[in-house]
């Protein structure tokens, strides 16, 4: 059984379908790749993991380290190891980058951490991701530009271990020095603890530098077509419209296993 | 007030100056070159001759104090002693200027650091100020203070006894606090309290009101009248703590600080808690040069009323005003705030600005918010801003996905909203009694919120 395994995921919200039955498992140690065309569904699904509460799962279900989490709270997903790197993430006024790290992790832990002990991993995060030291005092991302915010996502991500983790557009807004600062940062928890990734993206770019084993397309709200990294390149070619013609909405059930090669 | 100086108001029973409600007391103040005896008789025939007061802003709040039993109360006093429970329970233990305790009617505890007695400074009673430092009280008694706006204005006016009486002289500098405490410690208490605070040329020092009670079974009430004159050059940051716990507890205050040359307040009250609380707040720059910047938190819960009506008075330019305000209610309760600017004629070269922001935390609690600006001079910038908001969910859910609870994500958003006033507190101590306390009412108003978000 995989670490994450969403079953003929099915969400909906007040007006429409959105996603229409998908299926992925990913594992620690693992790197996947989620493409599709704008309004696909890749943010709806990873709101989805984690609880949100527009979206309703009206069939299938979600599993992750052998626990059914369909129904569970967003914060329970989060303690239990998940994490989502947003792709607009919300400003929170008046909260500091350094004290909502503080509360966000001892809401995972028994006992408050030690001043010392948070201090240190805030600064080993804050030398990884090449961040300004005044930058954890300044309100959650309260007036930051589209870069502050993602690198904030990714030190969040460094400060909670997560066991998965979904980017999602991490690398849309950001220029190539903070693209490998973020890469740099997702492939130390990968090495140092194994950490499983989702990574949404448009782009090849992030790519190259976090190598994906498996790559999934999603189109209209399933995932239409699986591979390697030869897939992005192949989606990098022809674009989406090939991929449209051949698993477009008029194909049904049958297109999800025509692409199967992982999972 | 001529009209009033023999007491032979005129007010039929029931009515009542609405019009003079929201309007800035201006200075009106009813001192006038008499005795204190002679303003308590004067203010005893107004006391006699009015009712109870109701106030309405049609269209938006009716502030009605009939539903006091007025009668049933009276002045209570005690010997000086021990400090009452609740006050000793909720302030925070920190170094501190001095402290003046007043419960019920009566003035139970006085302590003021000793180097400060010998540099001139007075802390005492307002009843042994009349007594003992007969200028400064004849010079600053209800010199910007009313007694004639309503029955619980003249019932202070007429009836105050103990008091507080706060005098630093002229360039002294103290860091620490003077803490002025009222505490209302059971029902049927009537307090009339009143404040005095002389901040003497070049002075510099910091002022924290502490409004207690424990919780208790019926009806008890604070009149209070407070007003601190700051002379040239005099710098003071007065923050008040109110928080009348969850007893019947009336309030019904007016607090005025007057700015002479150059002088600056800040200034942010705290009203935290009471059954029904009407505040008439007036920042006066007298004379040219003054600056203020005033602040003020409100958090209403349960069936609690509270109307606030904060003046920005600037009688002279150039001059600066600074007012920001922010205020969150649960429950059933009903916050009215009322902003005014106001720029006098000759108070060219005035800048100021007015800003209020409120939440709504549940379906049946109201926030009501009324800026207004009356401008007579040209040479002046004078605006007004504010938002009125809810619990924004995306936020909400956002702090969840990285292992908040819902109720510890509310908190942290109220919090986050009111931070920008308690950061400019710039006393931890404070900080963390108001922090505390709202969390406090946020889980309990728990339900009534998850009931709302659930709604929408
Ligand atoms: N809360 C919502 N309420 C209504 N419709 C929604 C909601 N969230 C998403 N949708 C709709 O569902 C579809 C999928 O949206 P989603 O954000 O998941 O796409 P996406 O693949 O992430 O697109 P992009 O690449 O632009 O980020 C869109 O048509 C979108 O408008
Ligand atoms: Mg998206």
């Amino acid at each position: 059984m995989a670490d994450l395994e969403i079953r003929n995921l099915h969400v909906r919200t007040e007006d429409h379908e959105i996603l229409r039955g998908v299926d992925l498992n990913i594992d620690r140690n693992e790197v996947h790749a989620l493409m599709g065309p704008n309004g696909s569904g890749k943010s709806t699904l990873a709101n989805t993991l984690l609880g949100h509460p527009d979206y309703e799962i009206t069939e299938g279900s979600i599993s992750f380290k052998g626990q059914d989490i369909t129904e569970a709270e967003p914060h329970e997903r989060a303690k239990a190891g998940l994490f989502l790197a947003f792709q607009y993430p919300v400003a929170i006024p008046g909260v500091s980058v350094a004290n909502f790290l503080r509360m966000a992790i001892n809401a995972k832990r028994e006992e408050p951490i030690r001043v010392k002990e948070f201090g240190q991993e805030l600064q080993s995060a804050i030398d990884l991701l090449d961040v300004d030291r005044t930058f954890t005092s300044r309100h959650l991302n309260d007036g930051f530009s589209g870069g502050e915010k993602k690198r904030a996502e990714i030190l969040q991500m460094a400060m909670l271990k997560p066991d998965v983790a979904i980017l999602d557009e991490t690398d849309s807004g950001l220029d190539i020095d903070a693209l490998r600062t973020v890469a740099e940062g997702v492939s130390k928890l990968q090495a140092e603890q194994g950490m499983g990734a989702l990574i949404i993206t448009h782009y090849q770019r992030i790519l190259h530098y976090i190598q994906p084993q498996f790559v999934h397309i999603m189109l209209n709200g399933r995932i239409v077509l699986e591979g390697g990294v030869e897939l992005v390149e192949r989606l990098e070619r022809e674009g989406y419209d090939e991929i449209r013609r051949q698993y477009g909405s008029e194909v049904t059930a049958g297109a999800n296993s025509s692409g199967e090669s992982s999972a | 007030m001529p009209e009033n100086a023999d007491g032979n108001i005129q007010v039929k029973a029931g009515r009542h100056r609405e019009a003079d409600l929201y309007k800035a007391l201006h200075g009106a103040g009813a001192a006038d070159g008499r005795t204190l005896e002679q303003l308590r008789q004067a203010a005893l025939g107004v006391y006699d001759a009015t009712e109870l007061p109701v106030w309405r802003r049609s269209g938006f709040w009716t502030t009605n104090l009939q539903t006091l039993d007025l009668d049933a109360l009276d002045v209570r006093h005690h010997e000086p002693g021990e400090q009452p429970a609740v006050v000793t329970r909720t302030i925070p233990e920190r170094a501190r200027a001095g402290r003046i305790v007043q419960q019920d009617g009566s003035v139970v505890h006085i302590e003021l650091q000793s180097s400060l007695a010998e540099q001139g400074v007075i802390l005492c009673s307002l009843q042994d100020a009349a007594e003992q430092h007969q200028q400064l009280f004849a010079e600053h008694y209800s010199k910007r203070l009313t007694i004639d706006r309503n029955k619980l204005e003249a019932a202070n006016a007429a009836f105050w006894s103990g008091g507080v009486f706060l005098y630093v002289p002229p360039g002294v500098v103290v860091e620490d606090p003077f803490e002025v405490v009222y505490a209302i410690c059971e029902q049927g208490v009537a307090q009339y309290g009143r404040t005095l605070v002389i901040g003497d040329r070049a002075s510099d020092f910091r002022v924290h009101e502490y409004d207690l009670a424990e919780n208790f079974e019926g009806q008890s009430l604070h009149a209070g009248a407070f007003e601190m004159y700051l002379h040239d050059g005099a710098r003071a940051r007065l923050a008040q703590i109110q928080d009348w716990g969850s007893g019947e507890v009336y309030d019904c205050s007016t607090r005025v600080v007057a700015l002479a040359r150059d002088a600056y307040c800040h200034w942010l009250p705290a009203l935290l808690g009471g059954h029904l609380v009407r505040q008439h707040l007036e920042l006066a720059v007298t004379e040219p040069g003054g600056d203020m910047a005033f602040r003020g938190l409100f958090f209403t819960e349960a069936r609690e009323l509270l109307d606030v009506f904060a003046v920005d008075l600037h009688e002279t330019g150039p001059s600066g005003g600074d007012v920001h305000w922010r205020g969150a209610a649960t429950g059933q309760s009903r916050a009215s705030f009322e902003g005014l600017i106001q720029i006098d004629p000759g108070a060219q070269k005035t800048h100021t600005y007015l800003q209020i922001h409120s939440m709504m935390l549940s379906p049946k609690a109201r926030v009501d918010a009324i800026p207004s600006v009356l401008v007579s001079a040209d040479d002046v910038s004078a605006s007004h801003g504010g938002t009125v908001g809810e619990l924004d969910e995306t936020a909400i859910f956002y702090m969840q996905s990285r292992g908040l609870d819902r109720p510890s994500a509310v908190r942290v958003i109220i919090e986050g909203f009111f931070e920008p006033l308690l950061t400019e507190l710039a006393d931890e101590h404070l900080a963390g009694l108001v922090r505390e306390k709202i969390a406090g009412k946020l889980a309990a108003a728990r339900e009534d919120i998850e009931t709302y978000a659930a709604s929408r």
